[in-house]
């Protein structure tokens, strides 16, 4: 049977960043297949462009054996490859129907939508599904799984013959895990290639039917699955294949005896984003905050970092440096010099008489410069040409810079992006923060970073600390305490 | 070259180039020779002393206002009240001046008078400052709207007495307050030209502006925020502050434009002085680019041009000028973006963040 | 008749009417424009450059309804340049609408003085006069206001506005585009021409304005837009992006306009200036007013979230 959709030797760049090199691949009808990977393997790169959401380098896309040309969405939709991407492509303000006919709308003379011929076609699929959808309530109203559900909707009423997700469990509860692959598997066996972008090895485990594995925008392997003790042997293959032949070399970390404590939250609320956070970090201890993206954790940073102030309960941190989860909006100032970024917002320490003293400020960014790594090591550099990870470096040096000046350190989502070496650099930094004395605050959606660093892991779900575990706690455990317990998605969460 | 050196260059080629184009085809369109307008045009201003001396004085004012504009743009706001924030400062430096005692020596009136542009500039600028930094109210249409509110406030103050009665403008400011012209001062080959002093004034002004940006915390700051309101709001940088700051002191540098026609030239206030001297002033910034060096040449390009239009009026309308500031703004900046494209390759840089949208 | 009965009288409603015209018609440029996310100063322009391409049209045919079309096309032009310049092109919005008012205020002096050797004035025009309906009172300008070709033309285009955008494939495209052009993208729209035919077509409209403000005075006079295109942006962004209300937020400018004209034949000199500048003060207010409700349930809602940004 010919592959519904092939994939041939795409290419891809980012500036300096080589995302997608040479990959081939093929899809077939009637099975799941995972395509996993570390963060920065090139993953959902390779899948937008298979969807035509991005134009490859070099490479083809073939649908049913002819190439994908004009290489757009819009013709890639046309030819029924549907995709559901992470951050969903949900117009907010819109309506679920609207939603769902955007781009192939049903319309009457002059132009008129036929919003009853929509809403139909939309039930049957949606029976087809088997759930159900407001369809009159604007989208950015609805929960993360309905989202999902009506993304799905979208490709299937677009009569997709293959359909495409990316990470789509990132913001579900275990139930609608469940559910979705339930749906899935319907889907394949009618016909479809489904194809789904994860991480997450016991998906791939309980539902692939293939796998095929992607590092440093490579293909590595294409497995077929199986079940049960065999499944396990091929994940462990899996496994293998994602980190590469040299296992990661353990951390060295001196733990020490925790001293005072340095930060401090008590019911600590804001908005309906956090709803009674208590939580306390000492000095010389790197606590993690573990938790599913959505559930307060970028509110809680914001808070410690003196941003927002909470409508209740009580902050006392001691100076802190915080370095912010979205490094282009926050942690950046993409268009200035490295110079400009690595002593950001510290001005003032080398200003007299109102004008800057050019060679102490010259100094101290060299300084953090060396100290951070960063490559290429060119202070006149603007920041937005180096690659993802170095320019967290550029934020982590700052950060640790401040070193003599801060006794609290908050770090949220400190690896994204970044690739492995510079991750280990960054964990080597956290870790000398703490063996120096500071207190840590970690926040990472990394389960894995936050076991190998943390000396105690919290977990953060609707607003709340709902458990503190040892980092050595059972994924399963953890796992269970993050999607706890009758979690119900936000409005606007993941989106 | 650096990479920023030659989009400046290829930028600023094109808009030459695109403006050489407008006027040849609207001259042609007009029914006149491109080339002997142009002769006519050049010979009426670099041809003669006179014209020379009239170019120059007509880009002082530019130049002021160009600086202006760009040190709005580096807090990536758009001054586009530099008109309005001309005029006021222009009718309170002819009242002031007016007002002083008539024996006032030059070393008391001067600083006095010249003070007052830039404190009436500023504070016209103030209402559009507060209204973005407190409430994040886009700045394009409230300074356009206080450039109107101006125009009928000049007038309104004028009528109402500050003006010498049965005219529209201020009486004579003292002869302590007036700008010396550089004929005066030892360039008799400038004769009967109305550039004063003004302008080397205005070249400080230049100069220290670029300083400003590049040396001092605040103006550093300034362009930060520009760059990237929430990094900078995240490293505690107080943005609303820089960014109100930003468009005060874009405003007393217009007010500054005013001397140049008040003090350096009639010697009093008259209603509807130093028009288009604002919205030049954005195609001066945008065709200067951010360096001060840009910024005169540009203001001596737009002062040539405005002078040259006077010259060859008779022939062509002067009209044409204006639309040729339009023709080669737009250019730059296309030209600009596509460099900027090409050269990042896939690298988007990121656009310019400006709060609330008009 | 004193102040107060003026401005209460059927001659004040009669050229509110009649001067809401061009700032309803500008303020449906302004919303098409901006609900496909694109940023539009360039309104004061097109108001002056449909305005003269009317009244030359109509000079040069005789007949008024060629001016309106000229005016029309002159404006989608316009438009259309400036949807090139900033979504093609990739220029800021802001510097390519004060690049197209520059052009247009300039240029319209250049053609004035080209065909009619004069650089304030063009040759009058009939417009849509009347003769059926002549008399100086209130009650007849009323009459001939209503009876206008360019009114009735006007409100038929706020009904049309409103069922397009909220009831076509085309309204939907552009409120999404507005809205997120990333995501329409990604479901296959073409963002960048949607925007182009939006910008157009409030081009369009908004040229109609200028014909009418032309056809009103009977002649082009150069500079004659006076910074109707501004105030009826703000009136877009004060009523929160919606066609309906922003043509009522124009009436209301216009009301007040109206009423610094009777003041103005009422009172001194001076109280003439205070008069004049009553609507830009008024839009000053309105901005804060936005601006300072624009968290806690704006008394326009938030503008369209794509404003500005583009597709990729």
């Amino acid at each position: 049977m010919p592959a519904l959709l092939s994939l041939d030797r795409l290419d891809k760049r980012y500036g300096a960043v080589h995302a997608v090199t040479g990959v081939s691949l093929a899809f077939e009808a009637g099975k799941i297949h995972a395509v996993v990977g570390e963060n920065g393997a090139g993953k959902s790169t390779l899948l937008k462009m298979a969807a035509g959401v991005v134009a490859p380098d070099a490479g083809e896309v073939r649908v049913g054996g002819e190439v994908l040309a004009p290489h757009t969405a819009a013709e890639a939709i046309r030819r029924g490859v549907g995709m559901v991407q992470q951050h969903f492509a949900l117009v907010g303000v819109l309506s679920a129907i609207d939603n769902v006919m955007l781009g192939a709308e049903p319309v009457n003379a002059l132009g008129r939508l036929d919003v009853a011929r929509a809403r139909a076609r939309a039930d049957a699929v949606a029976r087809e599904m088997g759930v159900s959808l407001p369809w009159d309530a604007p989208a950015e109203t609805l929960g993360v799984g309905d989202r999902q559900r009506l993304e799905i909707v979208r490709t299937l009423v677009r009569e997709a013959r293959v359909v495409i997700l990316d990470e789509p469990t990132a913001v579900l509860t275990a139930g609608e895990v469940s559910q979705l692959y339930a749906t899935l598997r319907r889907l394949a066996e009618g016909g479809r290639a489904v194809i789904v972008v994860t991480h997450r090895l016991d998906e791939v485990r309980d539902h692939a039917d293939e796998v095929t594995v992607l590092r440093h925008g490579k293909r590595v392997s294409t497995r077929i699955m199986q079940r049960g003790e065999a499944g396990v042997d091929l994940l462990r293959d899996v496994t293998r294949d994602i980190m590469g032949e040299e296992p990661p070399p353990a951390l060295e970390r001196r733990r020490r005896e925790p001293g005072e404590v340095r930060l401090e939250m008590k019911d600590v609320h804001l908005g309906r984003a956090l709803r009674g956070v208590t939580l306390r970090v000492r000095a010389g201890e790197i606590v993690g905050i573990a938790g599913v993206e959505g559930n307060g954790q970028r509110e809680l940073v914001r808070v410690l970092a003196g941003l927002d102030a909470p409508d209740a309960g009580e902050v006392r941190c001691d100076a802190a440096a915080v370095v912010h989860e979205d490094r282009h909006a926050e942690g950046l100032v993409l268009a200035a010099t490295v110079r400009d970024n690595l002593v950001l917002g510290e001005l003032a320490r080398f200003t007299r008489h109102g004008l800057v003293d050019a060679v102490a400020l010259e100094r101290e960014a060299r300084a953090r410069l060396d100290r951070g790594g960063v490559v290429p090591p060119d202070l006149d550099a603007l920041a937005v040409a180096l690659s993802g990870g170095n320019q967290q470096k550029i934020v982590i040096a700052r950060a640790v810079g401040r070193s003599d000046r801060v006794s609290v350190f908050v770090f949220a989502q400190p690896t994204r992006g970044v690739d492995l070496g510079a991750a280990r650099a960054i964990h080597g930094e956290m870790a000398r923060a703490a063996e120096t004395g500071k207190a840590v605050l970690l926040v990472s959606a990394d389960l894995a970073e936050l076991r190998a660093l943390c000396d105690r892991i919290l977990v953060l779900a609707r607003g709340r600390v709902v458990a503190e575990l040892p980092p050595d706690a059972p994924e399963r455990v953890v796992g269970e305490a993050m999607l706890g317990g009758g979690l119900e998605p936000r409005a606007g969460a993941g989106a | 070259m650096s990479e920023r050196g030659r989009q400046t260059l290829v930028a600023t080629l094109a808009g030459i180039a695109a403006g050489w184009l407008a006027f040849a085809l609207l001259v042609w369109i007009y029914g006149e020779s491109p080339r002997e307008v142009a002769g006519q045009l050049l010979a009426g201003t670099w041809g003669m002393a006179y014209g020379v001396g009239q170019v120059l004085y007509k880009a002082t004012p530019l130049l002021l206002t160009g600086v202006a504009v760009d040190l709005a743009l580096r807090a990536g706001l758009f001054n586009i009240g530099a008109e309005g924030q001309l005029a006021v400062a222009g009718l309170a430096v002819g009242t002031v001046g007016a007002s002083l005692p008539p024996g006032t020596p030059a070393w008391i009136a001067l600083p006095a008078v010249i003070a007052v542009a830039p404190i009436a500039g500023a504070a016209w600028a103030g209402v559009p400052a507060l209204l973005r930094a407190r409430f994040g109210a886009h700045e394009v249409i409230s300074t356009i709207m206080m450039n109107r509110i101006a125009g009928a406030a000049v007038g309104l103050a004028l009528a109402r007495g500050l003006a010498v009665p049965g005219t529209v403008r201020t009486p004579d400011v003292v002869a302590g307050a007036r700008l010396p012209r550089l004929e005066a001062l030892g360039l008799p080959s400038l004769h009967g030209s109305a550039v004063s002093v003004a302008l080397p004034l205005a070249l400080v002004v230049a100069v220290l502006a670029a300083w400003w940006l590049a040396r001092s915390r605040i103006g550093r700051e300034t362009v930060l925020v520009g760059l990237s309101p929430s990094a900078c709001a995240a490293e505690r940088i107080p943005v609303a502050r820089r960014v109100g700051g930003a468009l005060v002191l874009s405003g007393a540098v217009a007010g500054l434009a005013a001397l140049a026609p008040v003090l350096g030239y009639k010697g009093y206030y008259e209603s509807g002085m130093g028009a288009g001297a604002g919205f030049g002033g954005i195609a001066v910034a945008l065709l200067g680019r951010g360096h001060p060096l840009g910024l005169l040449l540009a203001a001596l390009l737009f002062g040539t041009l405005e002078q040259g239009g006077l010259a060859i009026n008779a022939r062509v309308p002067m009209e044409v000028m204006t639309v040729l500031q339009g023709v080669v703004i737009v250019a730059v900046a296309l030209a600009d973006a596509r460099v900027r494209a090409y050269v990042a390759g896939s690298i988007a840089l990121p656009r310019r963040s400006r709060g609330t949208p008009p | 008749m004193s102040l107060l009965a003026s401005l209460l009288s059927v001659t004040m409603l009669a050229q509110t009417l009649r001067m809401a015209v061009p700032y309803v018609c500008a303020g449906l440029g302004g919303v098409w424009s901006e609900r496909s996310g694109v940023v539009n100063i360039a309104l004061e322009g097109i108001l002056l450059a449909g305005g003269l391409g009317g009244v030359v049209a109509h000079v040069a045919t005789g007949s008024p309804w060629a001016g309106v079309l000229a005016g029309a096309l002159v404006g989608a032009g316009i438009g259309l340049v400036h949807a090139l310049i900033v979504v093609r092109g990739r220029v800021d919005a802001i510097v390519s609408g004060i690049a197209i008012n520059l052009a247009a205020a300039g240029g319209s002096r250049f053609v004035l003085r080209s065909l009619y050797d004069s650089s304030s004035n063009s040759p009058p025009v009939d417009g849509f006069r009347s003769a059926l309906l002549g008399g100086a009172g209130g009650g007849a300008l009323l009459v001939r206001t209503l009876v206008d070709p360019l009114t009735i033309v006007t409100a038929l285009l706020v009904v049309a506005t409103g069922w397009t955008l909220y009831r076509t494939r085309f309204g939907l495209r552009v409120r999404a585009c507005g809205e997120d052009p990333v995501a329409s993208a990604s479901v296959g729209v073409d963002v960048p021409r949607v925007r182009l035919l939006a910008v157009s077509l409030g081009g369009a409209i908004c040229g109609l304005g200028g014909v009418a403000l032309a056809y009103d005075e009977h002649q082009f006079q150069s500079g004659m837009s006076g910074g109707r295109g501004f105030i009826a942006l703000a009136a877009v962004i004060l009523s929160g992006w919606r066609p309906g209300r922003a043509a009522a937020a124009c009436v209301a400018f216009a009301a007040l306009d109206a009423a610094q004209i009777l003041v103005q034949d009422q009172a001194r000199a001076a109280s003439g200036y205070v008069a004049q500048m009553l609507p830009y003060v008024a839009t000053l207010v309105a901005l804060w007013a936005i601006a300072r409700r624009r968290g806690a349930g704006a008394i326009g809602g938030r503008p369209p979230a794509g404003l500005g940004r583009a597709a990729d």
